[in-house]
């Protein structure tokens, strides 16, 4: 188990968000499933940072746990999750809800089912402009002389118009279901940015859409989130857009963060023999060659691997790693991983 | 490798959108349009497109699963477009089809050997008591363990499931199959182990098949010869690994472009295709394409763009194909140097 | 094959077993809610009761309908633990007697209803040509009209009378699985599996019976069990209205109308039976939820 970094220590890092020694179970029909253990990572301002893993790697449990959305899930939580000067795990339901929404926003896989299918896209929109933006509205007003329903609706076809829609009249008045994923996704994001969040979670937020579609909304979110200062955590499984889009890359495997590093470190010199892995099976342009592949499948999280979770599946395993945990080791600069190959040799 | 196994031309799926009263279609959504194609023996052809550019419904009019409008199918010269429900049964063991939901593939209240014995029911050569080793050889051939033979899908990853379906495909001993984004719902590490798997099956049984997929980097892997489909239409047809090197449409280079490469220091970084889908209820005229195209001429908008043959078994659907080839060798010389 | 015939009966049993675990666990979830153990305890006495009520009851014949002037209308004692009636019957030998119509009659109409609704729910579901069509109109047109209202117009037709009454009760009730059936069956023929039968070449039929079927079930049971109750409610209601059983024979709601005319003098004679009412039809209710709930897929995997 990882040490906590001392109070002090925290505050010198300049993270908004650090999560430290996260530990998440539930509890299932055969027994307790560890989901989370020992998580530990931290986003800094203006950064993207991609959190990289397989199906049950517990990359979406990361995010959830962040800002508690499990409701009654019977579960235990633990751990510390540090924004601004508060542990996000110790707050109220009440204290967290003027945080959701508002300086940590989050935008999920399936755009049209998380959008009201009750009210026209063009209600929704107001009413979050009438939250978070009231002195933008005054100042329309004086400006162009305007109601106060004219400017909320002239906000609002600004900030549609900023994600790239067209046809925003009609749109306004559309439903969830009469628009395409493409467009209920680029919609979902003006509205998680509305507010300016510090923190942007997008949990395979583009994992849903065609390609061409994806290009699209992945430039935008860069493009906004640099305008607006808002950082990104960008929950994935495609080590294409990790590569792509994000500032660093943190890789998740049974739960445990094994690597995190510079993005373009991770990809040139990646030290974990599971990341070295999962890159060689990412398929390649114009490559006739056979994949490979990581031999094995995740461990059952009821009962993980004692020692590194890892250890099933490497090719490097030693008797140690059946044994003991791995520490997180810096083995270069901005380059940690949590393998035995690289702590014994420091 | 010369001989055809499949021959579509001019094959035609339509739905009907609006009807009358009478049931008489008044607008229809026009899946497939216009495709002719040739499947040769031993051959891996992959199908490339956007969601909704009725790739998936192509591989159903291929297995004639969906009625078909208009058009000829054969099948090892036998013409199996005019034949309905009965009378394709003695093709059905030939021609199969792995899905991409693998936990909707296999009904979940019935054990693997059950699954199995379905589809060995059709495969005439073997009695019902047979049935249970060769089961276990198909999940041999798949790299499943003979004891997993009595138990239900749920106790089954996804990978393990899409095996599953793969054996499922395997049991009529079929000399075509159809591939429908067999891997897109599996992680890479376990996509990587099942298209392997899939290359294994081939150069065992010598199997046809047909991959669609919406993910193009996975072609090269997969496939022999690429068709890139764009609303029902194909618009190229290429050698896997010149498809990327040397794309012809300008779709398909768009297409190729939109993939985030899992490499840092490419420089492309993403390029964006502008403009929405085309609606298959309501197609373009001219070029389907040409709303979207960067190149479009007049003339795209007026005439739909015949097929120019760029190499043996290749072909591209574009009014401008050399134009745009001349114009691509000469950015391509720019950028290398 | 290595393999020998005798392991892969072994690898059969091992499975079977396993598979046996997860069944008693399942069951070990529905023991561990007391409510529904309590339900459960209940429901099994009364039906044992109904049964064999000839050899339970105290009175066997009162419970018949025999009557005993002498003891009319003696309130709850030693002699009769519930008291008696307005002809000096044991109620405590009558509610156990009418048990027997209200209970079985209500498993009567229920599992009836299933048996036609099913098959029907089932064509109408997979084939949504004419034939189908047909089934949902007149299913639709069946579920306009409240049940009790049809078969109190059935009866009055062809009479009253405990056994018009269960039939009269079946009519307006196999709709309801119909509806049921033919929704599930319009998702689950979604399902790949049911379009890789159909290219393996299989027919309608198989398809039903083989992957159709199996998956309807579960929501069928679970429907049986929450419909019980208002089914014991019906009959009751039909005869208290006296168009269901007649007197001299007993069910619940006959009884309740013959004490409710004095109900603030004698007391016991409407509220014993109407209490035996409520008690089974709530225990049928709980004891169906928590059984819809351990069954309901995507529960127990976290």
């Amino acid at each position: 188990m990882e040490k906590t970094i001392p109070q002090k220590a925290r505050q010198k890092t300049k993270a908004i968000l650090e999560v430290r020694d996260l530990n998440v179970a539930f509890k299932t029909a055969r027994g307790k499933a560890k989901i989370l253990e020992g998580v530990n990572f931290e986003l800094f301002p203006k950064e993207i940072l991609a959190l990289v893993g397989e199906t049950g790697s517990g990359k979406s449990v990361t995010a959830k746990s962040i800002l508690n959305l499990f409701g009654n899930y019977p579960g235990q939580i633990q751990g510390q999750v540090w924004f601004d000067t508060q542990d996000l795990l110790t707050l109220k339901d009440a204290q967290l809800e003027s945080i959701r929404g508002n300086r940590i926003s989050m935008v999920f896989q399936n755009p049209q089912s998380s959008i009201n299918p009750l009210f026209t896209l063009g209600e929704q929109i107001s009413r979050l402009i009438r939250l978070y933006l009231v002195p933008e509205i005054k100042m329309a007003r004086q400006e162009n002389n305007l109601t106060e329903k004219q400017a909320v609706i002239h906000i609002a076809r600004q900030k549609l118009n900023e994600v790239g829609l067209t046809d925003i009249d009609r749109l306004l008045k559309s439903y969830a279901g009469e628009i395409s994923g493409g467009m209920a996704q680029r919609y979902r994001i003006a509205l998680a940015l509305l507010s300016s969040p510090e923190i942007l979670i997008a949990d395979e937020a583009t994992s849903a859409l065609d390609v061409t579609v994806q290009a699209h909304i992945l430039k935008l979110m860069k493009a906004l989130c640099q305008k607006k200062q808002t950082a990104i955590l960008f929950i994935t499984h495609d080590l294409g857009i990790a590569a792509q889009i994000c500032d660093r890359v943190a890789v998740m495997y049974a739960g445990r963060i094994v690597e995190v590093a510079k993005t373009k470190s991770l990809f040139e010199n990646p030290l974990h023999p599971y990341t070295r892995g999962l890159l060689k099976a990412v398929p390649k342009f114009g490559k006739k060659e056979d994949l490979s592949f990581v031999p094995g499948m995740i461990p059952d999280l009821v009962h993980p691997p004692k020692g590194c979770r890892f250890h099933t599946r490497c090719s490097q395993a030693m008797t140690i790693c059946r044994r003991e945990k791995p520490r997180r080791v810096a083995a270069e600069s901005r380059h940690d991983v949590s393998c035995f190959l690289y702590e014994l040799e420091k | 490798m010369n001989e055809s196994l499949m021959t579509l031309s001019k094959v035609n799926t339509w739905f009907a959108n609006e009807k009358t009263i009478t049931g008489k279609p008044v607008s229809w959504i026009k899946a497939v349009n216009d495709v002719t194609l040739n499947i040769y023996k031993g051959e891996s052809l992959g199908l490339v497109g956007e969601s909704g550019c009725g790739k998936s419904t192509l591989g159903r009019t291929i297995l004639r699963l969906v009625p078909l409008h208009s058009g000829g199918i054969r099948f090892m010269g036998d013409d199996i477009a005019s034949l309905y429900g009965k009378k394709l049964r003695p093709f059905r063991s030939k021609m199969q089809m792995v899905f991409q939901d693998p936990k909707a593939s296999l009904n979940p209240k019935m054990n693997i050997f059950k699954i199995l014995s379905e589809a060995l029911y059709l495969n005439t050569v073997l009695g019902k008591k047979d049935f249970l080793e060769q089961g276990v050889k198909l999940l041999n051939l798949v790299d499943l363990r003979p004891e997993h033979i009595f138990r239900y899908p749920h106790e089954f990853s996804g990978g393990q499931q899409q095996r599953i379906s793969i054996a499922r495909a395997l049991a009529t001993d079929p000399d075509f199959i159809v591939f429908d984004e067999a891997t897109s719902a599996l992680d890479v590490s376990v996509q990587a182990q099942v298209i392997n798997l899939i290359h294994e099956l081939r150069r065992q049984l010598k199997l046809t098949y047909l991959f669609i997929s919406h993910d193009l980097s996975i072609m090269a892997h997969a496939c022999d010869r690429v068709a890139v489909m764009y609303a029902g239409q194909i618009v190229e047809v290429q050698k896997a690994q010149s498809l990327f090197s040397a794309p012809r449409h300008p779709y398909t280079r768009a297409l190729k472009d939109a993939v985030p490469v899992a490499d840092p220091s490419s420089k492309k970084g993403l390029s964006i295709l502008k403009g929405e889908v085309a609606k298959l209820s309501d197609l373009p005229s001219g070029c389907y394409f040409h709303p979207r195209c960067e190149f479009k001429q007049d003339i795209c908008s007026k005439e739909p763009p015949d097929v120019y043959k760029t190499g043996k078994r290749s072909w591209v659907r574009c009014h401008f194909q050399e134009a745009l080839w001349e114009q691509r060798e000469l950015m391509d010389t720019k950028e290398s140097a | 094959m290595e393999l020998q015939a005798e392991s892969y009966e072994q690898m059969a049993k091992q499975v079977v077993k396993e598979h046996r675990q997860v069944k008693w666990f399942l069951l070990g979830q529905l023991l561990k809610r007391k409510a529904a153990m309590l339900s459960l305890i209940i429901l099994v006495l009364t039906v044992t009761a109904a049964l064999f009520a000839p050899w339970v009851a105290p009175y066997p014949d009162q419970g018949m309908g025999a009557v005993n002037i002498s003891q009319r209308l003696s309130p709850p004692s030693n002699e009769h633990l519930l008291g008696t009636d307005i002809y000096g019957r044991d109620m405590l030998s009558r509610v156990i007697c009418g048990a027997r119509i209200s209970i079985f009659g209500g498993m009567f109409i229920v599992v009836t209803a299933a048996f036609i609704g099913v098959p029907l729910g089932l064509w109408a579901g997979y084939n949504e040509g004419k034939s189908g069509a047909v089934i949902i109109k007149v299913v639709e047109l069946f579920l306009s009209f409240p049940a009790t209202l049809i078969a109190m117009a059935i009866t009055i037709l062809f009479g009253a009378g405990w056994s018009t009454a269960l039939i009269a009760l079946v009519i307006p009730w196999w709709p309801w699985y119909t509806r049921l059936v033919q929704g599930e069956v319009l998702s689950i023929k979604q399902m790949l599996y049911v379009e890789a039968a159909r290219m393996l070449g299989y027919g309608k039929i198989y398809i039903i019976f083989r992957h159709l079927l199996p998956n309807v079930i579960t929501p069928v049971i679970v429907m049986i069990l929450l419909d019980l109750g208002p089914a014991i409610i019906a009959i009751g209601l039909l005869s208290f209205l006296g168009l269901g059983t007649q007197p001299p024979m007993a069910d619940w709601g006959l009884m309740v109308w013959e004490g409710a005319q004095n109900i603030l003098s004698e007391w016991w004679i409407a509220i014993v039976p109407g209490c035996a009412m409520f008690i089974v039809v709530t225990a049928f209710n709980i004891f169906g939820d928590a059984l819809k709930d351990i069954l309901t897929p995507g529960r127990s995997s976290g």
